[in-house]
């Protein structure tokens, strides 16, 4: 037994989480110390690394491209600030996601909170494990990226010393913005009696504020052709510098920083960089000793009825136990918010990517622009929609996720009197109402304000739910076949999910061999074709999925 | 070593206080049961104790220590053990006590000689090694009892410790109490177990929907109720007169 010596509780406390987190120790055990499963790091590593060697590769060259056309402008320093910018965007957006998860959702805070620790520790060393996965990912892109620029510009020893202070300076005011706001979020939203409702409500609407936010960066950067968008910008005497600037000026500092490391200019914007960084650091320590404990306290306190006198009809109506079980899984999946924030954030993202857009400018600079039914034949509106219903499916991870989901809670629905088709029947109609809610939540504002045929839209509904539900029926049975149940935070259950990421995957392989259908039928012209091509492609996967159920839910499910 | 005074928490949108103006001192030295029916306040009080709640209204001190003002010098005199030690699934038990040890700045040869004094105790020395989520619950119960000791706190809080345990495992919970008052420390618990509470505790406090309604020692229970050689569970069922169930 190796006891460690005394270390700095703060360090501990980082490394226990860091280990927690990534599973590092779980890792070690079963690897190392078990010897099991140890071709499972071979696979893993097989598998991501030709995708990693890709994307570095995709650097190195795009980088290569930026700074060649910015050298024809002046600006060189326009890939610096490409990058920097992007990794900023990315980190502030999902960071918000992480840290929410990490400092409210996770279920180690009935142990750390009778700990003898000042809130600023646990919030800190919580950020600090999000800041950790943040500079792997910020490594594998800025890596090839800086070192491209460096050997392209020919830069010398101040310029690697300044790219080590902004790697490690750059996500921290992004993380520090999102953890800022997840901090007033929660502290707002733990006050009140709803607050889970609330949570999905501010987390989707956060969503909404961060697309909104990017439209906004695309607008002020111009519209049309991103080429033409470049030219213009670099052909004026300020730049894209000063155009990103005022929106992100931390990206700039960042460019400048690391562009003119030989000169002053670099070094005090350097200083600003890590001054700003600082200064979002302090007033996320102020925030953590003021408002976390209070908000973390709050949300940990839960909801009691109100206690009123309140009449309670004994004489509710009865309901078979496939509606029964169908409304169990849709409540249970939108009332927690851990389930609920991840997955039905597509619901939100991809309308308001496509509405957005349309209040800053014509419909010409809208990405989704060729949704628009004057643009499109007949039938294939109401085809792409089918699809949308079903890429949702996959992507909400409802069905995917089904019996993952249940977690330490599954004896429960085993213990219930039903056979495993009607469980699977009935888990499909409870993720179908969320999901096909969900969708025309998204679809139908669109079509409003695109002028969609109301008959279009009737008819992709229709098919897109059949569609949907086929498919929600396989993704359950194939998280049957291995469903991840142990799990404390409910995020990890669809997150951490693999079954939900091969559902994903399968929606969209679906999703793209349909779509290849409906594009060969076009130009076929044989419009009519679509419908019935899609209703054919529904109904003869319901089947199979029938089929499939019937022969193989039952073994798998006696052998969980 | 523990003083409550004027306690008071209410839930969001609850109509009743699940802890109403309660006043209780633990005294240095001595086994402290907290008894009740279900839902009578016993949890809330021990989370508000050991920071997990805010109290509305009323003040706690731990060891001299306003929970208020000075939380970390009041958590510092705590070992706390929850009624369902919810540990890290992915760490090994050396590991999750490593982290106590160092939060709590036990030094290493202090740590040692206490792992090995505890885990060999509760039998857990070949096991220490491994992910916590390979453990049974008693012996997460065990991993978390020994990290809650392994500062020798003063004041030892621990919720519902007996449910899950099996009878070895009890005694052992039961002597380790003992032993920790024995050096000096104090041990405040809950429980449902009368049987455990008449043959352990120095004082027991009986609390009903919020409300202390009777707290001393066995005999002053007795008199006050005016029934000589009463046991416990007489006692407790009389003075909590088979209340419904309230707020927790």
């Amino acid at each position: 037994m190796r006891v460690a010596t005394m270390r700095n509780r703060l360090w501990t406390l980082y490394l226990t989480l860091l280990k927690d987190h990534y599973g590092l120790s779980a890792a070690k055990y079963y690897y190392f110390k078990k010897r099991q499963r140890t071709w499972e790091p071979l696979v893993i590593v097989a598998g991501l690394a030709p995708a990693v060697v890709m994307g570095m590769v995709f650097v190195w060259n795009f980088t290569e491209k930026l700074f060649m056309a910015g050298l024809t402008f002046g600006q060189p320093h326009l890939a610096l600030l490409n990058g920097a910018l992007m990794v900023s965007l990315a980190g502030l957006f999902f960071g918000f996601f992480s840290v929410i998860t990490a400092f409210f959702f996770s279920s180690d805070l009935d142990m750390l909170v009778p700990l003898p620790l000042y809130s600023w520790e646990v919030l800190g060393a919580k950020l600090a494990v999000v800041l950790t996965g943040q500079y792997g990912i910020n490594l594998l892109i800025l890596t090839p990226l800086w070192a491209r620029y460096g050997l392209l510009a020919g830069a010398g020893a101040g310029y690697i010393l300044s790219a080590i202070v902004v790697f490690f300076a750059l996500p921290l005011l992004p993380l520090s913005i999102a953890s800022v706001l997840a901090v007033l979020l929660m502290r707002a939203v733990n006050l009140s009696r709803h607050k889970d409702k609330l949570t999905l409500v501010g987390g989707l609407l956060l969503v909404v504020v961060m697309v909104g936010f990017q439209v906004w960066l695309q607008s002020s950067l111009g519209s049309g052709d991103p080429e033409v968008v470049m030219e213009q910008l670099l052909s004026r005497a300020d730049g894209l510098i000063r155009a990103v600037g005022r929106v992100f000026p931390p990206s700039v500092w960042a460019a400048q920083a690391m562009a003119y490391s030989h000169t002053g200019v670099g070094w005090l914007n350097l200083l600003y960089l890590v001054a700003a960084s600082g200064a979002a650091l302090f007033v996320l320590y102020y925030l953590g000793e003021k408002v976390f404990l209070q908000g973390l306290l709050a949300g940990m306190e839960g909801t009691k009825g109100s206690g009123r006198a309140r009449k309670v009809s004994l004489s509710a109506q009865s309901r078979s136990p496939l509606l029964a079980v169908a409304s169990m899984e849709s409540k249970l999946f939108v009332r927690d918010p851990g389930f609920a924030l991840n997955g039905l954030i597509g619901y939100v993202l991809l309308p308001a990517m496509a509405l957005l857009p349309m209040f800053g400018q014509s419909l010409e600079n809208n990405p989704f622009e060729l949704l628009a039914l004057d643009q499109l034949p007949p039938f294939v509106l109401s085809g792409g929609l089918a699809l949308y219903f079903m890429f949702m499916t996959a992507m909400s991870m409802i069905p995917a996720t089904t019996f993952s989901r249940e977690g330490k809670y599954l004896w429960q629905i085993r213990s219930l009197p039903l056979s495993i088709e009607q469980i699977i029947a009935a888990k499909v109609v409870g993720s179908q109402v969320v999901n096909i809610i969900g969708c025309l939540v998204g679809a139908v504002p669109v079509a409003i304000l695109m002028g969609w045929s109301i008959w279009e839209v009737l008819l992709g509904s229709f098919l897109g739910t059949l569609l949907a539900s086929a498919l929600a029926g396989f993704l359950a049975l194939f998280d049957l076949r291995k469903p991840m149940l142990d799990w404390v935070n409910p995020v990890k259950a669809v997150k951490s999910n693999l079954n939900a990421v091969v559902g994903l995957l399968i929606g969209v392989i679906l999703g793209f061999a349909l779509g290849m259908l409906m594009f060969a039928t076009i130009g076929l012209e044989l419009l009519w074709l679509i419908p019935i091509e899609l209703l054919a492609a529904a109904l003869a996967l319901g089947l199979a999925v029938r089929f499939m159920v019937r022969k193989w839910a039952p073994g798998l499910w006696k052998r969980i | 070593m523990l003083k409550l005074e004027g306690v008071t928490k209410r839930y969001k949108g609850a109509s009743v206080n699940a802890v109403d103006n309660l006043d209780l001192e633990v005294r240095p030295g001595e086994i402290f049961g907290f008894l009740g029916p279900n839902g009578a306040g016993k949890t809330t009080t021990i989370r508000m104790v050991v920071g997990l709640l805010a109290a509305d209204r009323g003040r706690i001190v731990v060891n001299g220590h306003d929970l208020a003002s000075d939380p970390i010098a009041a958590k510092r005199s705590i070992g706390f053990v929850p009624d369902n030690p919810n540990l890290y699934p992915k760490l090994t038990g050396l590991e999750y006590l490593n982290l106590i040890g160092d939060v709590y700045g036990v030094d290493g040869p202090t740590r040692k000689r206490r792992l090995d004094h505890y885990l060999g105790m509760f039998e857990l020395t070949s096991a220490v090694g491994d992910l916590v989520q390979s453990f049974s619950r008693g012996m997460k119960q065990k991993l978390a009892l020994t990290g809650a000791l392994l500062h020798e706190p003063p004041l030892f809080i621990l919720d519902e410790p007996m449910v899950g345990l099996d009878p070895r495992s009890a005694h052992l919970f039961k002597s380790i109490m003992r032993e920790h008052v024995h050096q000096g420390n104090t041990v405040f618990f809950s429980t449902h177990v009368l049987e455990v509470a008449e043959q352990l505790c120095d004082r027991v406090g009986i609390i009903n929907k919020g409300q202390l309604i009777a707290c001393g020692t066995m005999d002053e229970l007795r008199r006050a109720s005016g029934r000589a050689g009463s046991n416990l569970e007489k006692l407790f069922l009389e003075l909590t007169d088979a209340g419904g169930d309230h707020e927790e």
